[in-house]
């Protein structure tokens, strides 16, 4: 039991690591990129549909904490929509069979949009003024992040059933 | 099995959510600190940033030195060309700058900055919103303290040093930012006022009155004046783009300034240290 949590503390640091890596490589090729591509939403939906609702909410609680200390908003306000997002991605993907690429798109896409509008509304509320829409650019953002997460989870499928072809 | 562990998941989320609901409200009005513990993140997360970023830099440069110099000759023959053409623009400027202001007057705007000047490359923008933060590589080890001002590679007004200020690391705030606040004039017409951003490429000139006129200033370069003394004075900020009348407050105009710093393309900063004999 304790060696299964601290296995779990090191994946969120991980994943927090890792999601921090590929933001801010992004950031330096194009800044303007960061307006459609949320990393940290990809690897919480992610890990949270693989791992389950309380490693979930741990890594989109850490994930969203460090996304809000790379910015001048309130600190908190990521935190707490991506708590929910991991929150409900491992809870929903558990009880409705979302393994299909189509089935888990429309889930995923579900769920960004839910959170964005979530993160809208609580940014509105706590910092009048300050929410940007890059020109409606942001609307694109839970598309990209439903193909990008969808089209992770198919890959890891795929190479799952070719090594186990070969396995067997 | 104890019921807790088999409720495991209807206890951590409650759990997460009140704690994110009372890190928010204590911050609401927000205050000018940022706590220890969104400091403590930044300190650890932004080397990984910084490690990214010069990766990527890194394959960039990689490309361009290595596999690029492809055709390099015909550049630089016409680099060359360009050059000397270049030499010409720059004779005749330099005798058009003087008839504008005398040489000692250049020499002592820059001598005042000299040796506390430090250069610095952007590694990120803010991860919300791109006009309100970007994070720099150089921190307190390399002489960087809050309320810094911060101009791009043409001398225009970035924003300024704010907290949290990491040791090779800091955050600075855009002159975009809702919450930035800088006092400027524009140069012909003197119209003085606060400039604040609107989390978007513009700002707003406030609280100029009505009866100080300047209906045509439009394309006017507007400086900063160095009251707030925060931004030293004479820093070129950005051009008056509309001059209106304020509808919510009419004995005030309502003037917007597009800054001259451009997002997409910083990427070297000069953050400004303070002018021997103080004065911002």
């Amino acid at each position: 039991m304790r060696e299964t949590a601290v296995k779990d503390i090191l994946r969120t640091v991980l994943a927090v690591a890792l999601a921090v890596a590929v933001y801010s490589a992004a950031g330096a090729g194009a800044p303007a990129l960061l307006a459609v591509f949320n990393a940290f939403s990809v690897f919480v939906l992610y890990f949270a549909i693989r791992r389950g609702e309380i490693f979930g909410a741990v890594l989109g609680t850490a994930a969203g904490l460090v996304q809000d200390a790379f910015s001048l908003g309130v600190f908190g306000v990521a935190g707490l929509t991506k708590t929910l997002l991991g929150f409900w991605a491992g809870f929903i993907s558990r009880r409705i069979d979302v393994a299909s690429f189509g089935r888990n798109i429309l889930f995923t896409l579900a769920l960004s949009v839910l959170e964005m509008i979530l993160w809208t509304l609580l940014t509105a509320v706590v910092r009048p003024g300050s929410v940007n829409l890059q020109g409606g650019l942001v609307v694109l953002q839970p598309v990209i992040t439903a193909v990008l997460v969808s089209g992770w989870l198919a890959f890891e499928r795929r190479r799952a059933r070719i090594r186990s072809l070969r396995g067997g | 099995m104890p019921p807790w562990v088999k409720r495991r998941s209807a206890l951590v989320l409650p759990g997460l959510v009140v704690f994110h609901i009372l890190l928010i409200s204590v911050q609401v009005p927000r205050g000018a600190e940022k706590s220890l513990f969104e400091r403590g993140v930044f300190f650890v997360f932004a080397p990984i940033q910084r490690a990214a970023t010069g990766a990527v830099r890194g394959l960039g440069s990689l490309w361009r030195n290595y596999f690029d110099l492809r055709g390099v000759r015909a550049e630089n023959r016409e680099l060359r060309l360009k050059n000397f053409f270049l030499a010409q623009d720059l004779r005749f400027l330099e005798d058009r700058l003087k008839l504008a202001r005398s040489e000692a007057q250049i020499r002592e705007s820059l001598a005042d900055f000299e040796g506390s000047l430090i250069t610095a490359r952007t590694i990120g923008v803010d991860s919300v919103n791109p006009h309100q933060s970007i994070i720099i590589d150089k921190g307190s080890l390399d002489g960087v303290v809050r309320d810094m001002a911060v101009c791009d590679r043409t001398g225009a007004l970035v924003g300024r040093t704010i907290p949290p200020i990491g040791f090779k690391e800091s955050m600075v705030q855009l002159i975009t930012d809702k919450d930035s606040s800088v006092s400027v004039k524009s140069v012909v017409s003197g119209l003085t006022g606060s400039m604040t951003g609107r989390a978007a490429a513009l700002c707003d000139l406030r609280y100029v009155l009505a009866s100080a006129g300047g209906t045509d200033t439009k394309g006017e370069e507007v400086r900063t004046t160095g009251f707030d003394k925060i931004y030293p004075a004479g820093l070129p900020v950005g051009v008056i783009q509309s001059v209106d009348p304020d509808q919510t407050s009419p004995i005030f105009l309502s003037i917007v300034i597009a800054p001259y710093f451009r997002f997409d393309t910083i990427d070297v900063v000069a953050v400004l240290g303070p002018r021997r004999g103080g004065g911002g």
